[in-house]
């Protein structure tokens, strides 16, 4: 509240790029299925928590990133993440005085919202990928929100 | 519990819905351009530059590990390596005498059958990055693009047999997609008797299948397959994988048939990128 002006935009970068990171990072072969979407947490955390910082723009340019990273479509990823911050900014103000289950049930509906994005371009553009297991990373990002938004908030304080 | 503070107080919400709008049709623009005109090649190719600093900062620990094990290596490991090496190289220094008569002899005899697919006469060799691709795809990211010469659709071998081909080129990376992904498919036939079919990817990088194949077919467990030659995408001779099961159910008009690729799909960090003489 002390900084009516100033933006975290800081926090929201270096934020972004440690996420980023931690969306390529090698992991073996049994953990690499269950790796949650770290950017797509940090994005619907700034979404909720600061729309103006980055805003939508911050889940274009993400999205992007992830496209180049390891998208089948350019755009795909974008998209999915445009709708999923936009859906997180527009519902903000309830989702911040949620209790902490409740929170990481929103974050599960979105999560699972830019799955189903992703599941439904790869089908449309002709590379499905339908093992049941890339379900398995919306339930472990809701899981690890609660650590994660703490986290953040820990980064924002400073 | 995380309380959270708010660091917005503005009260913008009206432009939301523009935004959001504007933001997917730029997405949903960038993907029918991707898609159907492939229009994207040259900024994919850029964008691909500004994250490829990542990827090194994420490959070189890796990279470092690698090299401070081998510097601390015993004299001993590496004088048996040394050895080892001279002894593989006479070896191979043995049957390369022969090699450029063979070559010379395919050559003739590929003429003879009017084959296009012809000897590999350049090869360069990249390195497999430490950056993971995607989970649910088999693609590695090779420290090799575009301006090594690198296309899409090239062959990629390791020293063991195919292994994948390219699937997508930047300034200085690409990526191969395994010949075991589960949309890779790739011409071949058995080597004992010429018997062609096409080997399919499971998703399992040591398991291939091999769906087409009647029950009458003449295929026995330890057959060797190889690369064809067919669709143009794979000089013909390069060994895929070898035969492990065969079970054939009289009910059913095709054999299910378990294949083993002779690539190590897994564990490959070094692969060769083939430029193929069109032999006409």
């Amino acid at each position: 509240m002390t900084r009516e002006d100033q933006l975290p935009r800081t926090s929201m970068t270096i934020s972004a790029l440690a996420a980023l990171i931690l969306a390529i990072v090698p992991l073996p072969y049994p953990l690499d299925v269950l790796r949650p979407d770290f950017l797509v947490l940090v994005v619907l955390y700034w979404s909720i928590l600061a729309p103006r910082t980055g805003g939508l723009a911050l889940a274009f340019i993400a999205g992007l990133a992830l496209d180049v990273l390891h998208g089948i479509v350019l755009g795909q990823h974008a998209f999915a993440l445009t709708l999923m911050a936009a859906w997180a900014t527009q519902v903000r103000l309830r989702v911040r005085v949620f209790s902490m289950l409740h929170q990481s049930l929103t974050i599960l509906a979105f999560l699972a919202g830019y799955q189903f994005i992703l599941f439904w371009i790869d089908g449309a553009t002709g590379n499905p990928v339908t093992f049941l297991s890339r379900w398995f990373a919306p339930v472990i990002g809701a899981l690890i929100w609660p650590a994660l938004a703490g986290l953040l908030n820990r980064l924002n304080d400073r | 519990m995380v309380a959270f503070r708010s660091a917005d107080n503005s009260g913008r919400q009206s432009g939301l819905l523009l935004r959001c709008i504007l933001f997917c049709l730029l997405a949903i623009g960038l993907m029918i351009l991707d898609k159907r005109y492939d229009q994207l090649s040259g900024i994919r190719r850029a964008l691909s530059v500004v994250v490829y600093p990542l990827q090194v900062a994420i490959t070189s620990p890796f990279e470092a590990w690698d090299w401070l094990h081998e510097s601390f290596r015993s004299r001993d490991a590496l004088r048996a390596d040394k050895a080892r090496l001279e002894q593989e190289l006479r070896m191979a220094r043995f049957r390369l005498q022969r090699y450029e008569a063979m070559e010379t002899e395919v050559r003739q005899l590929q003429g003879l059958r009017e084959n296009t697919t012809g000897v590999a006469h350049k090869f360069i060799v990249g390195d497999v990055m430490n950056v993971d691709v995607d989970a649910f795809r088999a693609r590695v990211m090779v420290d090799k693009g575009a301006r090594d010469g690198v296309f899409v659709g090239q062959a990629v071998l390791d020293e063991g047999g195919v292994f994948g081909q390219v699937a997508r080129v930047s300034e200085l990376t690409c990526e191969v997609i395994l010949i075991s992904d589960a949309t890779h498919a790739i011409p071949a036939q058995v080597n004992r008797n010429g018997l062609r079919t096409v080997v399919l990817g499971s998703g399992d990088p040591n398991h291939l299948k091999l769906p087409y194949v009647s029950t009458a077919a003449d295929i026995v467990k330890g057959d060797l397959l190889v690369t064809s030659g067919l669709g143009g995408v794979f000089p013909a001779g390069y060994p895929v994988g070898t035969v492990i099961e065969v079970r054939r159910d009289p009910a059913a008009s095709l054999a299910e048939v378990d294949v083993q690729p002779t690539a190590a799909l897994d564990r490959s960090r070094l692969l060769l990128f083939i430029w193929v003489d069109a032999a006409k």
